[in-house]
């Protein structure tokens, strides 16, 4: 059994942000999977999930970090919902991951070697998959595909993965307003299509696009998995990439909330270097750049006041980017019928594997009957639309991807 | 006072009660029911059992009763008193049961389960243009049943009163397994000693609640706030002590100190001048009314020698202004890693006696301590800054906070507003209650002969065990 110490010294700095929690539940109201049906039970909640950590810590009692203990902690998938509610401001999800990533170093695994090394490594598969996009596409969907899926990395036979559509794009840095696009592995490989049409109006708007070489995919996972030494040697790789176009006078452009979320905070907290920072204090999001443009006058948006369902997703919420998409929305005359702020429970690759999807489900269930009549939904994240999608069998768009299909420009 | 430790058997009559799924002795979640939100010690429970329905909570306190096992009620375990199972035992923790049984929009009432969140209640009532007025800081997170059974309530109860004052009836299993009805679905009667007010804050000591039934008002239709900023804490008191008697009837008047003041402009990102003392009032109404009514209360802060003075009709300005009240604790709890919240209450021409001594107590013991509070009742938080790593600073604390709940006592007030008595307070129970304290312990024994019901919680066992039953 492991004593308080050995586990105060492998969680550092987060063993006493582990003890300053007060415990006051604020986290709980937020927390997607501490308000389904399971969550009667306290371990099975945020709240009882710092509560178990601190009894450790302080060596109040016999519990210790097992399996067990893992799976609960599992229960957090980096939503980071609770960092808004929690008057303390304790960063629960950062004390998550480093709990896992204690108990890589314990040697305990609650995912397999085959799962890290396929998150670790899956833009350069992704890279390799979209070269041959059709036949990529064709394995991904088989029964054998999804089965060996099932078998070797754990996800579910049952969800659908996401196709192969990789960005092309060749570069036009003749313009004075340059933007190098940031775009993690769904801009970049599985959603190349609407990406591309946007960097085509920016184009006509007067910028210049370009998509760095060698960019890295933005890592959110493998924080979550406490992969913490390979997410820093990622985000340093990106850092050191696009910090030399911040130099030369770009600005980052990105469309993915976890792309933003990882330049705009995490890499910051990750590297505390001063390219880091400089990095972020340069990244713009496109539904912020297309508000400035309308703001200014460069960039006229007609949707003919149609109807549209606005799903504001977690990283939109936790980058606070779900304030821009509004004002976006309204800007391009889109009628907002609805808003909601629920969960749809997928939290990025973690719904999708075997062990977790009924819960995943179960987390979306109240969403997806909120949205079952909405025509036109939008939803900036990437793994919320493809879930979202395949429950309710309808198209769910990302917002600029909406201003460029509805829109008269 | 021996008590029976649960075995093998036992568990197994409990999950026959409750079902398989719902007892649990896992030692990750007897640590998850260990403790509360009062900073004190892991106290494990052997088995935690959650009852899904009234018969189930019943038939869980009959077995306990019957084989001497203590029971610790829980719901959200938002309680700042502390609430945890010192004995052992089971936890019967009723998140369960949280049902919104009936929402009667022309009686005016709801019956609810015990373990409905209060902010969620109140999303569902605000469809019906109806609310349940307390609104405890822990709105968010804490449950009907833990308000019911604390009396609890928040920055409202100036003019709405506290949760006591809104509950009709109620559903109670008892240690000996009945199920009782107390009260009725009206919002008077004449019909005897009143059972339901008298179980209103008692504590889980007494029963378990297994269905409440509560009065409703409808939601104000128009809000506006004020902020005002004082050069001197005596006379924002006094201005306090003016708006309240002046029939202008505030919906709430907050209060924050200097150190309060100070740490939410640190770490809220409000740029607020330097301070003696911070007012927030807020009136509601029907109408534009409330606007009049509000320069009144400007005239008022102005006589009392306000420096500034904001007022505010449109909601994101109103919530601007809250932000400063509503990020205190916050604030408070970054200075201070394991803060002593204190809760007291005094008749409210003594607060400026109050604020006064609090300042000289704390210099005394030389303890940092911000002050906020629902000042237009009497009711003040001081959290006294500790850090439970660094020797001597919690009992300093203690000690502190020891002599301010003496002075307020001694000025006709109350050790506890809203928060409870729990394992926190019970030593001042007697210096509170003089010789009704022996009648309370009385009525504890007749109620639960066996002291199987949340024991040393709001009584130490002790004094239970100590007191004679009249023949």
């Amino acid at each position: 059994m492991q004593s308080a110490t050995q586990l105060r010294e492998l969680l550092g700095g987060y063993a006493s942000e582990v003890e300053r929690c007060i415990r006051c539940g604020f986290c709980n109201s937020v927390c997607p999977t501490s308000n389904i049906p399971h969550a009667y039970m306290g371990s099975k909640t945020s709240r009882g999930r710092l509560v178990i950590l601190q009894s450790i810590i302080t060596g109040s009692r016999r519990v210790e970090l097992s399996s067990k203990l893992l799976d609960l902690i599992d229960l957090c998938f980096g939503c980071r919902r609770c960092l808004e509610v929690c008057p303390a401001g304790i960063p629960i999800p950062q004390i998550m991951w480093s709990v896992r990533s204690a108990a890589n170093r314990m040697g305990l695994h609650h995912a397999s070697w085959m799962l890290k090394s396929f998150i670790k490594n899956y833009d350069k598969l992704a890279s390799l998959a979209s070269r041959f996009p059709g036949l990529a596409n064709t394995i991904t969907r088989s029964r054998l595909g999804k089965a060996l899926a099932e078998r070797l990395l754990g996800i579910d036979r049952k969800v659908e993965l996401p196709a192969y559509m990789p960005l092309r794009h060749k570069s036009s840095i003749s313009s004075q307003q340059r933007l190098a696009y940031f775009g993690d592995v769904f801009g970049l490989y599985h959603e190349g299509n609407f990406v591309s049409r946007l960097f085509g109006l920016l184009e006509k708007l007067g910028y210049g696009v370009e998509v760095p070489r060698g960019q890295r995919q933005a890592g959110i996972p493998l924080l979550e998995l406490g992969l913490l030494d390979e997410a820093r040697a990622i985000a340093s790789r990106n850092v050191e990439i696009l910090s030399g176009y911040v130099e030369r006078g770009y600005k980052i452009l990105t469309t993915s909330p976890a792309a933003y979320l990882a330049l705009k905070q995490d890499y910051p907290k990750l590297l505390d270097n001063a390219d880091s920072r400089k990095v972020a204090e340069n990244t713009v999001d496109a539904v912020q750049l297309l508000n400035e443009l309308v703001g200014s006058g460069g960039l006229e948006l007609d949707s003919g006041g149609r109807g549209i369902v606005y799903h504001s997703g977690c990283f939109s919420q936790a980058t606070s980017l779900s304030g821009a998409i509004v004002e976006l929305l309204n800007n391009a005359g889109f009628k907002i019928v609805g808003t909601t702020q629920r969960c749809c429970g997928v939290a990025g690759m973690w719904g999708l594997l075997r062990k977790h999807h009924e819960t995943a489900k179960q987390v979306g269930s109240t969403l997806f009957n909120e949205l079952r009549d909405a025509e036109t939904i939008v939803s900036q994240s990437e793994t919320c639309r493809l879930w979202m999608r395949s429950f309710l069998g309808k198209e769910i768009l990302h917002p600029v991807e909406a201003i460029l299909k509805y829109c008269k420009a | 006072m021996r008590y029976k430790k649960v075995s093998g058997d036992d568990l197994e009559n409990l999950r026959r009660i409750v079902g398989d799924d719902y007892v649990s002795t896992d030692e990750e979640e007897l640590a998850a029911n260990a403790i509360d939100a009062f900073p004190g010690e892991f106290h494990m429970p052997e088995a935690v059992v959650w009852p899904g329905d009234a018969r189930e909570v019943a038939r869980v306190l009959a077995y306990a009763n019957e084989n001497r096992i203590p029971v610790t009620i829980r719901a959200a375990g938002t309680s700042l008193s502390g609430c945890v199972p010192l004995y052992g035992g089971i936890v019967l923790n009723i998140t369960r049961m949280n049902r919104v049984k009936e929402i009667a929009e022309r009686d005016m009432l709801a019956v609810v389960e015990p373990g409905v969140v209060y902010e969620r209640l109140n999303e569902q009532l605000s469809k019906y243009g109806l609310f349940f007025p307390p609104d405890p800081g822990s709105a968010v997170a804490c449950t009907i049943g833990g308000m019911v059974a604390n009396n609890a309530s928040g920055m409202r109860a100036v003019k709405y009163g506290v949760t006591r004052d809104y509950v009709l009836a109620l559903e109670m299993a008892l240690p000996s397994g009945k199920l009782v009805r107390l009260g009725a679905r009206v919002f008077k009667t004449s019909i005897g000693p009143d059972l339901t007010r008298l179980m209103v804050g008692s504590e889980g000591a007494l029963g378990v609640f297994t269905e409440i039934t509560l009065r409703l008002r409808p939601l104000p239709r128009k809000m506006v706030t004020a902020l005002a900023l004082f050069d001197k804490v005596t006379d924002a008191t006094d201005a306090v002590y003016e708006i309240v008697r002046t029939g202008l009837d505030p919906a709430a008047i907050e209060f924050l100190s200097r150190k309060t003041i100070k740490a939410v402009t640190q770490f809220r990102d409000l740029n607020i001048p330097d301070a003696d003392a911070l007012l927030i009032i807020e009136l509601h109404g029907r109408d534009e009314h409330v606007i009049e009514h509000m320069r009144d209360v400007e005239r008022i802060l102005e006589r009392h020698g306000a420096f500034h003075i904001k007022s505010a009709e449109e909601e994101g300005e109103r919530k601007r202004i809250w932000e400063a009240r509503k990020g205190a604790y916050p604030s408070l709890l970054r200075i201070s890693p394991s803060p002593l919240t204190g809760d007291i209450i005094v008749p409210i021409s003594k607060i400026t006696d109050m604020v006064a001594k609090s300042y000289e107590i704390a210099k005394r013991y030389g303890v940092d301590m911000g002050m906020v509070g629902h000042i237009g009742d009497g009711n003040v938080h001081h959290t006294w800054f500790a850090d439970r790593r660094e020797p001597g600073s919690w009992e300093r604390a203690s000690k502190a906070n020891e002599e301010i709940v003496r002075y307020a006592i001694e000025l006709g007030g109350a050790v506890s507003a809203e928060h409870g008595i729990g394992i926190e307070k019970k030593k001042f129970m007697r210096l509170q209650h003089g010789e009704a304290y022996e009648l309370m312990l009385q009525l504890k024994r007749l109620f639960d002969p066996n002291n199987i019901l949340n024991p040393g919680i709001m009584f130490d066992l002790e004094d239970v065990m100590a007191v004679e039953l009249p023949p």
